[in-house]
């Protein structure tokens, strides 16, 4: 792999050389402890040292609402709302979020494909940078590392005061023709970025786990603190889960039809006419979102479906930690596992 | 795990775009469900398996899963019949012949045809469950040489919520065909059983090898029903239930009619009971 240093101090240029394939998303600031995708218009306020930004770059392909058309009611006829190819640039993304959206990618292209998040993820590129995990990442413990490169076309690693930019792929090294403060690097191991949370099984022993978690009582321990609040989904880099709503303008004449990001921790997600709810408890909806995360997806694709962001515990009011609850049934089961051995 | 680069441009399609259809004909069947027959444009056909539904648009309320009710041998039309509960379905009640509303589908998997040419058929609907089974039933009465028996059994409520009480009339008239049906509840003018439809189930008298049952009814049926055709014997890979879940997209991207890791619309409505045994949230 191809890699060369750059200058901190030379990161803007980059960014604005970037500018030239198309719209440049990075993180930003927001507010005083919060982090935000933005597209870039002053390359300087790019903040390449984050810990997470609060909605995930997932809002990018799925937005939060969405037009999917507009109707009229006089003549009961619409108009599809025509979502452009654009080129763009994801400037300084962290592993587990590329990792998210290869996950989207299966979720909104396998079975039927959408062009709706099709034409939005078409030429995208993407470029990685490092970063030190604060209390709440646990990325390496589903299986992503800080430096893997998967999905990104460029990979930024801090090294020291500096960089390190790895060539991940032909179109990354198309996007850095003509810039030229790059100079020939060998790669350098860095060392001393350690994740805080752990989960303690490897995460291919987690499905077994899961397999007879079902009915353990952590989840009504759970339950019991969790508010309903929904920000653990809306959070997620790979939650996708969605509502479709009409509204109409007040003369009653026009509307839109949009679709919006929907939680399955809200009450009313499973509720069907006859006032039937399939999963009525909270208990029912927080064991759903987890399996969703470890098990349902994972039996079939082999791998983790949460990343390891550490946004949903982050940002639950209720201090609901994702590692606290899977080490929780962990120890459960090795109990259980215990007193059957000495059963025998 | 599909990779973006796998999928071509045009493999990547609309999904929640609606073909707008005419309303050809409609009736109010009861005071709570009213029957619609649509024309595709051109007067395509729909080309739907029995057990599948459609997302019914109306714009300016909204989207709703309603299984399509005509057998898939009618030509050039098709019918729903939409039971009025809701924000969308009460608007429903007031589109009338010559109105247009939006269809997105067929969508979900039917009743597996092909395996049940050459078998009894037995069909056990609870209220609204008939809306689907009919077109089941009407299949198997269009391709009649095809089938062995065709025994229904049918529960309402009460004698005014009976659906289709016309196509009644002619399957019970019918020696081809063994109607069975019961209201909880009878009014001084019935004379029918009354009792949950659970009763009708141990008098029959079933050739369990050959005998393939179809269930459709509201969440709390399925249970009793599925137990008493276990305790006649008949195999659990003989029985086909059809589940409602909350829809959105029909497409399998929603993710609202999930049953644990299954999804409704994608697998479903229509599953053998071996299938979905195993799923904590089925019934
Ligand atoms: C596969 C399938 C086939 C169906 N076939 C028929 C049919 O042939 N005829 C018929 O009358 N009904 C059918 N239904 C039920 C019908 O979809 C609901 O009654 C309808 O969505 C309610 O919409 P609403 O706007 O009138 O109700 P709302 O005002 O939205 O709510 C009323 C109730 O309906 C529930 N509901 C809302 N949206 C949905 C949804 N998308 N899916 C399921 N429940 C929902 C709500 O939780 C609430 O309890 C079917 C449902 C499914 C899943
Ligand atoms: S963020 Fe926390 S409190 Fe809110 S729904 Fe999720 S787990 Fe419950
Ligand atoms: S489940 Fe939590 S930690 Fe895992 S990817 Fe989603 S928000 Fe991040
Ligand atoms: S209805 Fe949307 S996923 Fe099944």
């Amino acid at each position: 792999m191809e890699c060369y240093s750059l200058k901190q101090s030379d990161v803007p240029a980059l960014i604005d050389h970037l500018g030239a394939y198309g719209e440049v998303i990075a993180p930003h600031r927001k507010g005083d402890v919060s982090y935000s995708f933005e597209p870039v218009k002053d390359s300087e306020k790019v903040v390449l040292e984050y810990n997470r930004t609060l909605l995930p770059l997932k809002k990018c392909f799925l937005p939060p609402t969405e037009k999917l058309m507009d109707f009229s009611l006089k003549d009961m006829s619409y108009k599809p709302t025509e979502v452009p190819i654009k080129p763009a640039v994801y400037f300084g993304i962290h592993s587990y979020e590329m990792q998210s959206i290869l996950r989207l990618d299966h979720s909104m292209l396998s079975g039927k494909a959408e062009s709706n998040y099709f034409n939005r993820r078409k030429k995208s590129r993407f470029i990685g940078v490092s970063f030190s995990p604060d209390e709440y990442h646990f990325s390496e413990s589903v299986g992503i590392s800080i430096e893997e490169m998967e999905g990104f076309d460029l990979y930024l690693n801090k090294v020291s005061d500096d960089y390190q930019l790895y060539i991940i792929s032909d179109k990354g090294k198309d996007l850095l023709k003509g810039f030229d403060k790059l100079i020939q690097a060998e790669p350098i191991h860095v060392e001393g970025r350690e994740f805080n949370k752990k989960i303690r099984y490897h995460y291919n022993r987690l499905p077994r786990v899961f397999q007879y978690a079902y009915h353990s009582k952590v989840w009504a321990e759970v339950a019991e603190r969790c508010v309903g609040c929904g920000s653990c989904n809306l959070t997620c880099p790979t939650c996708f889960c969605f509502d479709v709503n009409d509204q109409v303008e007040v003369t009653a004449e026009d509307g839109m039809r949009r679709r919006s990001w929907d939680s399955c921790m809200l009450s009313t997600f499973a509720e069907v006419a006859g006032g039937e709810n399939f999963r009525e408890h909270t208990l029912n909806r927080t064991r759903h979102r987890l399996y969703r995360k470890f098990k349902y997806i994972t039996d079939e694709e082999g791998l983790p479906w949460c990343v390891g962001c550490g946004r949903c515990t982050a940002f639950c009011p209720a201090d609901i930690s994702m590692v606290d609850i899977i080490n929780d049934l962990i120890r459960e089961d090795e109990k259980a596992q215990f007193h059957k051995t000495v059963r025998v | 795990m599909k990779r973006l680069q796998e999928v071509k441009s045009n493999e990547a399609l609309d999904l929640y775009y609606p073909t707008m259809c005419e309303i050809v004909d409609a009736k109010q069947l009861t005071d709570l469900e009213k029957w619609y027959e649509l024309k595709l444009p051109g007067g395509q056909d729909l080309g739907h398996e029995p057990g599948q539904f459609v997302e019914v648009s109306a714009f300016g309320i909204g989207e709703a899963p309603i299984s399509i009710s005509s057998s898939p041998s009618k030509e050039g039309s098709f019918e729903l019949c939409i039971r009025q509960v809701g924000t969308l379905t009460k608007v429903l009640k007031r589109y009338e012949k010559g109105d247009t509303l939006g269809i997105r589908g067929p969508f979900g998997k039917g009743y597996p045809i092909e395996k049940m040419y050459g078998k009894d058929i037995l069909i056990v609907a609870g209220g609204i469950g008939l809306v689907p089974l009919r077109s089941l039933i009407n299949f198997v009465l269009d391709n009649r040489q095809e089938f062995g028996r065709l025994i229904i059994l049918y529960g309402a409520k009460n004698p005014s919520e009976l659906l289709f009480t016309d196509e009644l009339d002619v399957w019970q008239r019918r020696d081809d065909v063994e109607l069975h049906v019961t209201v909880d509840q009878g009014d001084p003018s019935w004379e029918g059983n009354t009792g949950v439809i659970t009763t009708l189930i141990p008098e029959l008298d079933l050739n369990l090898n050959k005998t393939i049952a179809a269930i459709t009814g509201p969440p709390i049926m399925y249970k009793f029903v599925v137990m008493s055709l276990k305790s006649k014997q008949l195999p659990d890979s003989h029985i086909y239930l059809s589940l409602e879940r909350r829809m959105k997209c029909g497409v399998g991207k929603c993710g609202h009619c999930q049953i644990n890791g299954v999804y409704c619309c994608q697998e479903g409505p229509v599953f053998n009971y071996v299938d979905i045994k195993p799923l904590e949230e089925a019934l």
